[in-house]
């Protein structure tokens, strides 16, 4: 095989990560090195440690640390424990009904993380429905629930959960019935076959979840802020505090790389620990669990009702608060978090069908979305080849790269372009924000597609090959079209990121470009009308629909087996 | 030809001004096409803002308005990254950050370029052109008071403990409430550290509040009491939401906070900008503000309907509002953040 072909295929993904991504990760090492904060000053200037003494001998930023990483660590927990069920239904659903199934996870994706965290609100709240359910049967409120860790916890489950899911449901949709059925040959009842079969062979989708989940909830600062109620910190908090409010960018910077020390550290641990319950994907050879036949029967007894019982819970995270955003989006209320149902009206409809409130702001997400999909797809695809067909020396180390987006806190990202901005004013807005996006979107895209890539058939290129096809009619002909659905799952995720991305974003926006998620945000800092819920009801009963006629017309069942 | 005092008065400041008109560059006219960039907060001022000041300025000069909407912090942040060249043209910011904007070098000082500063409280000249004075107060619901508030020390009352949302950090709310129990209990504003130690006294807070928007949820859902808040919107919350909530007028006054409007340094549109800013100081604009969402006026050539007396400050209290000195405070502000992290909110 021919040794250049692997470099060559990695180097457009690696060409646009250095520009668009290492430029601003220099610029924050390079402030984060910083002995004093100067706004004006010269980012290079002699190095000191200062910074980072300062935080790992300050009990307030070490207990900051512990607290961001417990939240993250009950964050991953839960939407493990929530989304996995939810993943083996999805998996198991007839194709005919499987892609308006995905619309549990797809469309609170599509919907703003400052919507749903109002939803949370909605639900939690003492005049919220959970208070007002439990009132049917004479049970007192709880006016403890909002305001505190556990609301984040929630809000934060419900917004990461998805990505769970997306990656437990490739394994465990991949699963041959062939190994069931050998497994019940062997005498496996259902829980045991669970407990050797199904589990083991989920884990690399949980180990990917888990990874993803944690790192985007330890840098997540929204839902915190909104459901927190000031009592919960986080890094994310702390990072855009120093940056924005004391203009800190050198401790902001300095924390920035705690925190990816932090995500970095946690990759490395939990790959380590799950992959010793893989041993058997390294070709090593590895005896099956060894499961004492009282738990089998235990499985076999309550598996189902707590199964159900914790689908019926992840689907109710995921869809309640959704649905307290539509009924909001009728209610006469001045204001987005105003619980309790007022009166019906329809006015935040007619300032977003009729008046456009939202409507530039849509397009804008729109345009922005769909270009940096297809510049992130073609990037990614050439990668995806060279990390599944064409190994090369520097791979490893090249992947550590493109995966790093997801570990540095997007607001860092922020704080380093915000020292750019001199040198990227020359290039226009909408290519600035188009290459930030991007770099956010790529890791979840080269992850897909690579795996889409490395489940290709070769046979079939093999055998398209030996019948005279040339290597160019082999990949239109028969690779790409394998590919499609994998592309089309990537492209749809990376748009719904880039559609919903906020933290850069908000950076970043001008005149002409403020996107629909930075508008609703900056509208939630002051004051939020119910006209927000209005355009996310809309984009809920728009994705829905195209949903239900894309199954009908369109084999959607091959699109969600990637 | 005899020349009494006024006018001998008036030559000499025509003839001191003369100068600065000369070296004041020459701006070009606006042109149709223009466009003027202007940052400025979401939701209910975005809207007057439209209504009552972009449609003048776009049938005067057939100019474009662009907004850049979004909280004080990213803007300012934007601000100071593009120090000399600005993509904004107008920035609204709030007391301090304007006139630390001002001494950064990234906004331009109040200037009687715009016509209707002459008509400016001096208190809105600093750091920019003040456009609305929105008082800072406690807030409370008074089925929960066992009397009115009437002083700042009312906050250490002990039917207020646990009930209490403070403010976030050293924002212009969170400066208010630090600042004015300063003042209640008397200590000089180089004693922070004693300020810190007097309000932990009222820990455990019910919550820090980080919006006003969040204010009035805890408020609603009963979670809090009683907190530092805008006078402004608290009284539209009051008056639309709820009717339990009350706005105190402490013995000690209520804290100056500012909307303030700030032509950047480095404009290229600085006519354009100035017609912006005056517009906006108008006493039609003024009277939106003040009708719309109870925001008190700046300049004093505006007649306050009967409606909204004792909901706005007008000339005869302008002086009532207690100011601080913000430059000591802006000095000294990533050290009390610090401390205001690990002590009070923490």
């Amino acid at each position: 095989m021919k040794r250049w072909i692997g470099p060559v295929l990695s180097f457009p993904v690696t060409a646009w990560l250095l520009l668009a991504f290492a430029a601003p990760m220099i610029v924050v090492v390079l402030l984060s090195l910083h002995e004093y904060p100067s706004p004006f000053g010269p980012v290079i200037q002699s190095p000191s440690l200062v910074q980072f003494i300062k935080i790992l001998t300050d009990p307030f930023y070490l207990s900051v640390i512990a607290e961001t990483v417990l939240l993250g660590l009950a964050v991953t927990a839960i939407s493990a424990l929530l989304g996995y069920p939810l993943a083996y239904w999805l998996a198991r659903m007839p194709s005919k009904w499987r892609a308006l199934s995905f619309a549990v996870i797809l469309i609170p994706l599509l919907t703003n993380v400052v919507v749903r965290s109002l939803g949370i609100m909605l639900l939690l709240s003492p005049q919220g429905l959970i208070n007002t359910f439990t009132g049917w049967f004479g049970i007192p409120p709880v006016e403890t629930m909002l305001f505190n860790h556990g609301a984040v916890i929630i809000a934060l489950a419900q917004v990461f959960m998805p990505f769970m899911v997306l990656a437990l449901y490739d394994n465990l949709q991949n699963t041959s019935p062939r190994i069931h059925e050998a497994a019940e040959s062997l005498g496996a009842s259902p829980g045991m076959r669970f407990l050797t079969v199904d589990f083991p062979m989920s884990l690399p989708g949980l180990r990917s979840g888990v990874i993803v989940v944690f790192l985007m909830a330890t840098t997540s600062y929204v839902s915190a802020t909104l459901l927190g109620g000031g009592k919960v910190w986080t890094m994310g908090m702390l990072v855009l505090n120093e940056a924005i409010s004391n203009l800190n960018a050198t401790m902001a910077s300095a924390l920035s790389l705690v925190m990816t020390a932090v995500g970095l550290g946690f990759i490395a641990l939990a790959t380590l620990w799950l992959n010793r319950f893989m041993r058997w994907r390294q070709g090593v050879p590895s005896s099956p669990w060894t499961i004492p036949a009282w738990v089998a029967t235990l499985v076999d007894t309550v598996g189902a009702p707590i199964r159900y019982l914790l689908l019926f819970c992840s689907i109710g995270l995921l869809i309640l608060p959704l649905v307290l955003v539509m009924v909001q989006s009728f209610n006469d209320v001045p204001l987005a978090t105003a619980a309790g149902f007022r009166g019906f009206t329809l006015e935040w409809y007619r300032r977003v069908l009729i008046e456009g409130d939202y409507t530039s702001n849509f397009m804008v997400s729109v345009k922005l979305a769909l270009v940096a999909v297809a510049i992130a797809v073609t990037l990614a695809m050439p990668a995806a080849f060279a990390l599944a067909r064409y190994p090369f020396r520097m791979r490893p180390l090249l992947l550590a790269f493109w995966m790093l987006p997801l570990s540095l806190p997007g607001v860092a990202i922020a704080v380093g372009m915000l020292k750019l901005l001199q040198v990227y004013l020359i290039i226009p807005p909408f290519a600035g924000l188009v290459s930030i996006h991007v770099v956010v979107i790529l890791p979840f895209i080269i992850t897909l597609l690579t795996t889409s890539a490395m489940s290709l058939d070769r046979s079939l290129e093999e055998a398209a090959a030996s019948l005279g096809a040339n290597r160019i009619r082999c990949f239109l002909l028969v690779t790409l079209p394998g590919m499609a659905p994998g592309i089309f799952a990537a492209a749809l995720v990376g748009f719904l990121m880039s559609f919903g991305e906020v933290t850069v974003t908000s950076f970043l926006t001008t005149a002409r470009l403020t996107t629909l998620p930075v508008r609703i945000y900056s509208e939630a800092t002051f004051a939020l009308e119910p006209t927000a819920h209005a355009i996310s009801a809309l984009l809920i009963v728009v994705t829905t629909v195209a949903l239900a006629l894309l199954g009908k017309f369109v084999r959607l069942d091959r699109l969600y087996s990637r | 030809m005899a020349m009494n005092r006024r006018q001998f008065t008036g030559l000499m400041a025509a003839g001191l001004a003369a100068p600065a008109s000369i070296i004041r560059p020459a701006y070009a006219q606006p042109k149709p096409g223009d466009e003027l960039v202007v940052g400025i907060w979401g939701g209910a001022q975005e809207k007057i803002v439209k209504k009552h000041i972009e449609p003048q300025l776009v049938e005067k000069y057939g100019c474009k308005v662009s907004y850049v909407l979004g909280g004080t912090g990213e803007r300012r942040a934007r601000a100071y990254a593009e120090r000399g060249r600005p993509s904004f043209d107008v920035l609204y910011l709030n007391i301090y950050e304007s006139r630390q904007a001002v001494a950064d070098g990234v906004t331009q000082p109040a200037s009687p370029a715009v016509p209707n500063y002459e008509y400016l409280y001096p208190l809105a000249r600093k750091g920019g052109y003040g456009v609305a004075f929105n008082p800072c107060t406690i807030v409370y619901d008074k089925t929960a008071a066992s009397a009115p508030i009437t002083s700042w020390k009312d906050m250490w009352n002990p039917e207020w403990k646990g009930r209490i949302a403070w403010p976030n950090g050293l924002g212009a709310e969170g400066i208010s409430a630090l600042m004015m129990t300063a003042k209640a209990w008397g200590y000089g504003i180089d004693e922070f550290d004693k300020v810190v130690e007097k309000v932990k006294e009222l820990k455990p807070f019910a919550g820090i509040q980080g919006s006003q928007a969040q204010l009035f949820d805890m408020l609603d859902q009963n979670v809090a009491d009683l907190s530092v808040e805008f006078a402004s919107f608290t009284r539209m919350y009051a008056e639309s939401r709820n009717p339990n909530c009350a706005i105190a007028t402490p013995v000690e006054g209520q804290a100056v906070t500012m909307n303030v409007a700030c032509i950047t340094e480095g404009t290229r549109n600085q006519k354009l900008a100035e017609e912006w800013v005056n517009l906006h100081l108008s006493p039609e604009t003024m009277l939106a503000y003040a009708n719309e969402i109870y925001y008190s006026p700046t300049v004093n050539n505006v007649e306050i309907p009967p409606e909204l007396q004792g909901k706005v400050i007008t000339s005869g209290n302008v002086d009532s509002l207690v100011d601080f000195d913000w430059d000591y405070i802006n000095a000294h502000r990533a050290e009390w953040q610090a401390k205001y992290d690990r002590e009070i909110a923490g």
